[in-house]
């Protein structure tokens, strides 16, 4: 088709406007991939966070004390009987569970004081759940029946406090009355999830139960499941405690991640956002592109017009050098994506810039983030930029083809 | 039955609110193969009779037949296909486009009236840039062509879909008096050898010469028409 093959050859007219509209487009693309490679990445790498280093991907608890959770409760703990191990053991795909006693604590050094969780962990079940042993940057976890503690390095920091210091549990008991833990540091940890370095005292199990004078009590069981069965397992569980007549209730982690989980809503509104100034900046520059050939070249608009060519035929021709802008554009821009987004799986994007710790924004990541390949959106952004350039051209291509034939040709 | 036939064409343009007449009132006939040339001073309206000859522009009273059919019924869709069809046209500033090369620009009437084979259609092309003088130089672009060479492109253009009629406005006013010569042999050995229609406007007494009609406008009528030899 000729007008086709007219169209493309257009694309050689005004190479240095071209370009920069390609390149525009080129920007914008690259722009919306790597924040979307990044978004995706932080998401996961969140998620991940959480059930490695925070909740496991299941929680079992009585539905009252899950309600009060956040206030670290000492009222509706579980008591583990055979019944609930026996439910617990048939849970699909378990690979392990960490019974954990939480508990409000001030963290005394001799100096200062301040106000942390103390979390009471068994310590071979803990590691059985959670990753947090490998990030032990000094001294070690607890062994079990020793009588010592861990806390992250930031809380070290804070506090000047360091391997093998003795620190201070300031401890209200179920009874509400005032009891200590006094324990020696056995390791400082640095976890990818900075909440976990920064506020926790990780004791064992025994020694918090004994303090808080809750005999054999725990605030929840944090389970280990396959990845991804978690949703069938919680409502297997529940399912199971109902059946055998418990008030006790699984909970996926998604439920303790529900400020993560509305962050990466508010992420797909704002990749929303990206993606329509991204398309918006296309189809501006495009219009802009088809606005100035078409004053350029009223003349033979006005000579394809005399030589008999409808409207609709000269629309095409437009439609086509805007295609081929869209389609150049968006290789362009998947391209030096391609090229970005490899930089930010491989090698990351640093935290530094608000400290290193991204929990101060909700976010449980530390140092840094790194960017996720999500093919389908270089895909979709192509095929979309394409379709956008195509349908931003039409009306100045139609205003160009609808000028007076007689104007067109004498208009200077 | 005559090709173009205007009865009582008036044209006025409204500048503001002010009307200025550009045709006054035009009865003409024009007959196959006749080759005429429409001359007078700038501003007597010679741009925009051939404008209205060629339905690119409406009378705003009168009648123009062309072909037999009242021009003034057809709509925009009719108007291009008459274009497409039966009219061809020579620009004084030749308006080809500039990315297409000489041989393409002549393909471009050509592929929108003719639904022939490529072959032929190459065949049809190739003829007719030899027939203006181009053979060899069909690869070039505009900007490696001369303005002699352009408007032969030009009148290739106009030529190849073999037209009932082609209007041609000023066509030799950017070329030297030599060139021109040659561009309107070539026209009057077409309007010989296909029975084309020509119709000039011209300044040029040259171009004049080689007329068999003649038609003086002034201020928007016809002052003179003669017919020679």
């Amino acid at each position: 088709m000729f007008s086709f093959k007219l169209g493309l050859k257009n694309l050689t007219r005004q190479k240095r406007r071209n370009a920069l509209t390609i390149l525009v487009i080129a920007f914008a693309f690259f722009s919306y991939l790597l924040m979307d490679s990044l978004m995706n990445g932080m998401e996961e790498m969140s998620f991940e966070n959480i059930k490695n280093y925070d909740t496991g991907n299941i929680q079992v608890t009585y539905p009252e004390y899950w309600e009060d959770r956040e206030k670290l409760p000492l009222e509706n703990l579980i008591y583990l009987n055979q019944d609930m191990e026996e439910s617990i053991k048939d849970t699909d795909g378990l690979l392990g569970v960490s019974p954990e006693l939480r508990f409000k604590a001030n963290l005394n050094n001799g100096i200062d004081e301040v106000a942390v969780m103390g979390m009471g962990i068994s310590i071979e079940q803990y590691n059985e759940v959670f990753a947090t042993q490998n990030y032990v940057v000094e001294g070690s976890m607890f062994a079990p029946g020793e009588s010592k503690a861990v806390i992250g390095v930031s809380l070290a920091e804070l506090m000047d406090l360091k391997v093998n210091d003795y620190i201070t549990l300031l401890v209200r008991t179920k009874e509400d009355t005032f009891n200590t833990i006094d324990v020696e540091i056995a390791g400082l940890i640095r976890a990818p999830n900075p909440m976990i370095n920064n506020g926790i005292v990780f004791v064992p199990l025994d020694v918090a139960q004994q303090a808080l004078n809750v005999g054999k009590g725990v605030s929840l069981l944090a389970l280990k499941t396959v990845s991804g069965d978690e949703d069938t397992a919680t409502k297997a569980l529940t399912d199971s405690f109902k059946n055998k007549d418990m008030d006790l209730k699984a909970y996926s982690w998604k439920e303790s991640a529900a400020s993560v989980i509305a962050l990466s809503v508010a992420k797909k509104g704002g990749i929303g956002a990206i993606l329509s100034i991204v398309l918006l900046i296309g189809m501006l520059g495009i219009i802009n592109n088809v606005i100035l050939s078409a004053l350029e070249r009223t003349e033979e608009i006005g000579m394809m017009k005399a030589l008999g060519m409808r409207e609709w035929e000269i629309v095409f021709v437009f439609m086509v050098e805007a295609t081929g802008i869209g389609i150049l554009g968006g290789l362009a821009g998947c391209l030096i994506g391609y090229a970005g987004v490899s930089g930010l799986v491989k090698y990351g994007y640093g935290l530094g810039y608000i400290g290193g710790d991204g929990s101060a924004y909700g976010i449980p990541i530390l140092d840094r983030m790194y960017g996720t390949w999500n093919y389908p959106a270089f895909g979709f952004l192509f095929v979309l930029g394409v379709i956008v350039a195509l349908l931003s051209s039409i009306l100045p291509a139609y205003w160009a083809a609808h000028k007076d034939p007689v104007k067109a040709i004498y208009h200077r | 039955m005559a090709l173009l036939e205007l009865n009582k064409v008036k044209k006025i343009y409204q500048q503001g609110k002010i009307e200025v007449p550009a045709l006054r009132g035009i009865d003409l006939t024009v007959e196959q193969g006749e080759f005429t040339t429409i001359f007078g001073p700038s501003g007597s309206g010679k741009t925009t009779l051939l404008n209205m000859i060629g339905c690119l522009d409406t009378p705003t009273e009168g009648e123009i037949r062309l072909n037999d059919k009242k021009v003034s019924d057809l709509s925009r869709k009719e108007l291009a296909m008459t274009r497409r069809y039966n009219i061809g046209f020579v620009f004084q500033s030749y308006n080809l486009i500039p990315v297409l090369t000489a041989y393409e620009n002549v393909e471009f009437a050509i592929r929108l009236t003719d639904h022939t084979s490529e072959s032929q259609m190459k065949e049809k092309v190739l003829k007719m840039l030899a027939e203006v003088g181009l053979k060899g130089l069909e690869s070039r672009r505009p900007n490696e062509l001369s303005g002699g060479e352009k408007q032969r492109v030009a009148i290739a253009r106009a030529l190849v879909k073999e037209p009932k009629l082609v209007l041609a406005d000023e066509p030799t006013a950017n070329l030297d008096s030599e060139t021109a010569a040659g561009v309107v042999d070539i026209m009057r050995k077409m309007n010989k050898e296909l029975n084309t229609t020509f119709i000039f406007s011209t300044h040029d007494p040259m171009v004049m010469k080689y007329a068999n009609r003649f038609i003086n406008l002034k201020d928007g009528m016809i002052s003179a028409d003669e017919r020679r030899g």
